[in-house]
């Protein structure tokens, strides 16, 4: 037996969306709801609870969003939610994690739905149903929020603040005796460059702490008897915790008590000192340090683990929630600058320095590498350009160069970049040409228009120069811009081409699988993007050869609305995010051996409904970029 | 007063069979676990719409009870039942409770609604606003239909409150004096059942308020009920 108030009703239906549901359904609702209480201040929803439990209505106060735990305080609040308002519906729908401290910013009142029922709604209801996947109005920035709540869980946590404290003591802790005076103890703190010095008795069982904050209130300002024994001075209160103690509950208990130490102590002595210092020093990836390290390094090895530093560090921005464009940039300027120093080595190591080839020679990027567009398990693709010094045949300069570019293949492979399959790299005799050769393979591929004129077009349009004379290569692509534009009928087959690669979505709009339910994501959702992009370029001139910028740049001459290549754009990343997520998750598992190769292979049913419902969008966004296509060439 | 003879003498009621076996089976029910921390245990807020304001004369039209499970409102698990009354309550009254004589006279059988709502209630404890009033009202009710001796754990939230907000116990006296300041909005007054969910809210805020000073349980939050009737008395 229940009994819903009509106020309680009149109250819900008069906000959205209960006020286009039917009134079964909210009835249905309302009697599987909670009311619940949280003073003002008190945490509603958060990310350690795990997957969210419950759907939250507001029914009176104010409810505060907050971006990160550690940080959680009032300067950080970034979203407002009031009475009538629905949270978190990106976290419900996906199934995750919130991304954000939800708190009570106000004594506050929520209607609460658990999770189940939700789902259940979710399915009875429709207009309950649009109201939850619509009021998401930018779909893809709340996956990326969530994505982001998943990573900083599973990734900055797990590997740095997930370390158990005895991992972090750098050092014994100093301490005192309790009667030891405030002078003698001051003097022990500028000596050792310390900020904290603990009082311990006969049985080092912590007693006090004092800081060098407390100096100013405690002592300066009181013009406190420094003769006096220096407990008396010393905070009491204090937060302890064991050395398996993890680094992110010595972060909590910080945060929660306003302390910046925590101590350490095991069977009631003091082992060491945590400080939020030491805290702070674990999340900070050294960007400028890992590049300063490549940029000095002097052998292979040191370049190898260069290389893992690179694919950590990204997994942690990915946790930061850096926007997949940035990411695969940081990627690509990362391995950019390994490419260029092995490169550097290997030629200096094969004698090539200083010889009138090394002036006159390129090394170049071809493929995603050359589109910006690398993730973690990009095959290398490269090839050398040069001028044929004078004197010399373009062959015996490939005798020269060969050796060099085999080892900096191998090398490479070494780094993590597997050698490519199809021989497309700079140590097969065919990809290590002179500037004339090149001219003569890209107007044989261009005038030729067989498939696999087609398919070397596709890799090696995308070159750009990456480390030497890169003239050469501007060169090359001024040619070649010019010579494509004025070839029609090439364009016309490459759009053709392009087009036999339908985003595989179904009849009634789901994905067709291949023969193992998977959807590559690569193939299937990257392709269509990177394909149009290649030939707007090539049509309007525009030498870029990153995927996202081709799109931009070529929009107004070829009359696409900014708009439009906008959506396209963030169907793009977010293929490509999904791509990201799933080679860390990969190697994850494989626990960080990279022996592996990584597939772009995903399951849509591993997908929460609302990573499929955006996918879905993107493939759509994918035909409409191929519609423009079909509609320019007539096809 | 003839009246008030006729019922104070009335012979006990007769249940029917099926009725005096409901009563039975809820009698028999085992007591609700003690002690149980308020995030663990089922409470029971109740309000009654009466048909005037003396103890002695005025009789119960109607119940309005919704139960805080593990320390959240179950809207689902709530109640509200209206009594056939057998003298319609005056008019100025009726204006109070908003239920009409035509409702009055409609309601359910008295003896069915309150076993209904001592079903409902199992064994959880009661909570109220002035317990006193609506304990009165119930207890009599439940005399005259049922024949039953109603012995049940309160707890009053007058009492509670001013316990755990001293300062304002002078200011802060009646049920709206306390919901306002809380920002409980309530949207129709003298309704049992909004009564009792806005009391039921008063709960939830006076819950959150004691588990600050380590207050998690019922029998914690009578000791505060109790020490601050004893402050009240010597005051």
């Amino acid at each position: 037996m229940s009994a819903i108030h009509p106020s309680e009703l009149s109250f819900i239906t008069r906000h959205a969306p209960f006020d286009r549901m039917e009134l079964a359904h909210v009835m249905w609702m309302m009697e599987r709801m909670f009311l619940g209480y949280y003073a003002e201040g008190e945490v509603i929803v958060t990310p350690e609870q795990g997957p969210v439990d419950r759907f939250l209505v507001i029914k009176q106060g104010v409810v505060h969003g907050e971006q990160n735990v550690a940080k959680a305080s009032e300067a950080d609040t970034w979203l407002e939610l009031g009475e009538g308002e629905c949270f978190p519906l990106g976290a419900l729908l996906a199934n995750r994690r919130v991304a954000s401290v939800y708190r009570a910013g106000s004594d506050t009142f929520c209607y609460e739905l658990p999770a189940a029922e939700f789902r259940e709604l979710i399915g009875m209801s429709s207009a309950f149903r649009d109201f939850c996947t619509r009021r998401i109005a930018n779909l893809l920035e709340h996956s990326k929020q969530v994505i982001q709540a998943q990573f900083s869980h599973s990734s900055v946590e797990q590997q740095s603040l997930a370390s158990p404290l005895s991992a972090i003591i750098r050092r014994e802790p100093v301490t005192c005796a309790p009667e030891t005076s405030v002078r003698k103890v001051l003097g022990v703190m500028r000596e050792q460059r310390i900020g904290s010095m603990v009082a311990v008795d006969m049985n080092s069982r912590p007693l006090g702490i004092m800081t060098l904050h407390d100096v100013l209130d405690r002592i300066a300002i009181p013009q406190f008897d420094l003769e006096q024994p220096v407990i008396k001075v010393m905070s009491t209160q204090l937060s302890s915790l064991p050395p398996q103690a993890l680094a992110h509950e010595a972060a909590l208990t910080m945060a929660r008590h306003g302390f910046r130490h925590v101590l350490v102590v095991e069977n009631e002595r003091l082992v060491g000192l945590v400080s939020e210092k030491d805290l702070f020093a674990l999340q900070r990836v050294g960007l400028r340090q890992i590049g300063s390290t490549i940029r000095h390094a002097e052998t292979p090895e040191v370049l190898q683990q260069a290389a893992a530093d690179i694919r950590r560090m990204a997994h942690n921005m990915m946790a930061q929630g850096v926007a997949p464009e940035q990411l695969t940039q940081f990627i690509s300027t990362f391995n950019d600058l390994l490419t260029v120093r092995v490169v550097e080595l290997e030629l200096a190591a094969s004698g090539l320095l200083g010889t009138p080839l090394h002036d006159r020679l390129c090394w170049m990027a071809l493929g995603s590498e050359g589109r910006f567009e690398q993730t973690l398990n990009t095959d290398q693709d490269n090839a050398i350009i040069f001028e044929t010094p004078p004197g010399m045949t373009p062959d015996q300069v490939r005798e020269k160069l060969l050796p060099a570019a085999r080892r900096i293949n191998e090398t490479l492979a070494l780094c993590g970049f597997p050698l490519c399959k199809g021989e497309i790299m700079a140590c097969n005799p065919k990809w290590c040409l002179s500037l004339e050769e090149w001219k003569r393979a890209f107007s044989a591929w261009i005038d030729g228009g067989s498939p696999e004129s087609l398919l070397h077009a596709s890799i090696f349009f995308d070159f750009r120069a990456l480390y030497g004379t890169e003239h050469l290569a501007e060169e090359l692509r001024q040619w070649l811009s010019q010579y494509a534009r004025s070839n029609a009928r090439f364009l016309r087959q490459m759009a053709a081409n392009a087009l036999r690669n339908r985003p595989p979505l179904g009849l009634v709009r789901d994905f067709v699988l291949n023969d193992e339910n998977r959807l590559d994501l690569k193939l299937n959702g990257l392709a269509p993007f990177v394909d149009a992009a290649r030939i707007f370029s090539l049509a309007a001139g525009v030498p870029q050869t990153g995927t996202l910028q081709r799109l931009r740049l070529s929009a107004p001459a070829l009359h696409i609305p900014a708009a439009e290549v906008e959506a396209w754009i963030n169907a793009l990343l977010f293929i490509q995010l999904l791509r990201l997520r799933h080679h860390f998750e990969v190697s994850d598992r494989q626990g960080g051996e990279k022996a592996q190769p990584l597939d772009n292979l995903i399951d849509p049913g591993q997908l929460n409904e609302l990573d499929r419902r955006i996918l879905k969008e993107a493939f759509r966004q994918a035909r409409k970029a191929q519609a423009k296509l079909a509609l320019d060439y007539q096809l | 007063m003839k009246k008030l003879l006729q019922r104070w003498f009335s012979p006990k009621p007769s249940l029917r069979p099926h009725q005096a076996a409901r009563l039975a089976a809820w009698q028999a029910l085992p007591a609700a676990p003690q002690p149980a921390t308020v995030e663990h245990s089922r409470f029971v807020v109740v309000d009654v719409e009466t048909t005037g304001l003396n103890l002695m004369t005025d009789t119960l039209i109607s119940i309005g009870a919704v139960a805080v499970v593990n320390g959240r409102i179950a809207l689902g698990d709530s109640f509200y039942v209206v009594l056939q009354q057998r003298e319609i309550s005056r008019k100025e009254n009726i204006l109070i409770h908003g239920i009409s004589s035509s409702a009055q006279r409609e309601g359910d059988d008295p003896a069915e609604a309150l076993l209904a709502f001592l079903e409902y209630l199992g064994k959880s404890p009661l909570v109220a606003f002035h317990v006193t009033f609506d304990e009165t009202m119930i207890r009599r009710a439940l005399r005259q239909y049922l024949g039953l001796s109603f012995k049940h754990p309160w707890l009053d939230l007058a009492y509670v409150m001013p316990a755990l907000y001293p300062t304002l116990a002078y200011s802060h006296r009646v049920l709206d004096d306390w919901i306002g300041r809380f920002n409980i909005r309530i949207e129709v007054r003298h309704n049992a059942l909004a009564d009792a969910l806005a009391t039921a809210q008063l709960l939830q805020v006076a819950h959150s308020r004691a588990r600050a000073k380590d207050i998690t349980d019922f029998a914690g939050l009578r000791d505060l009920e109790r020490s601050q009737r004893w402050a009240n008395g010597v005051s």
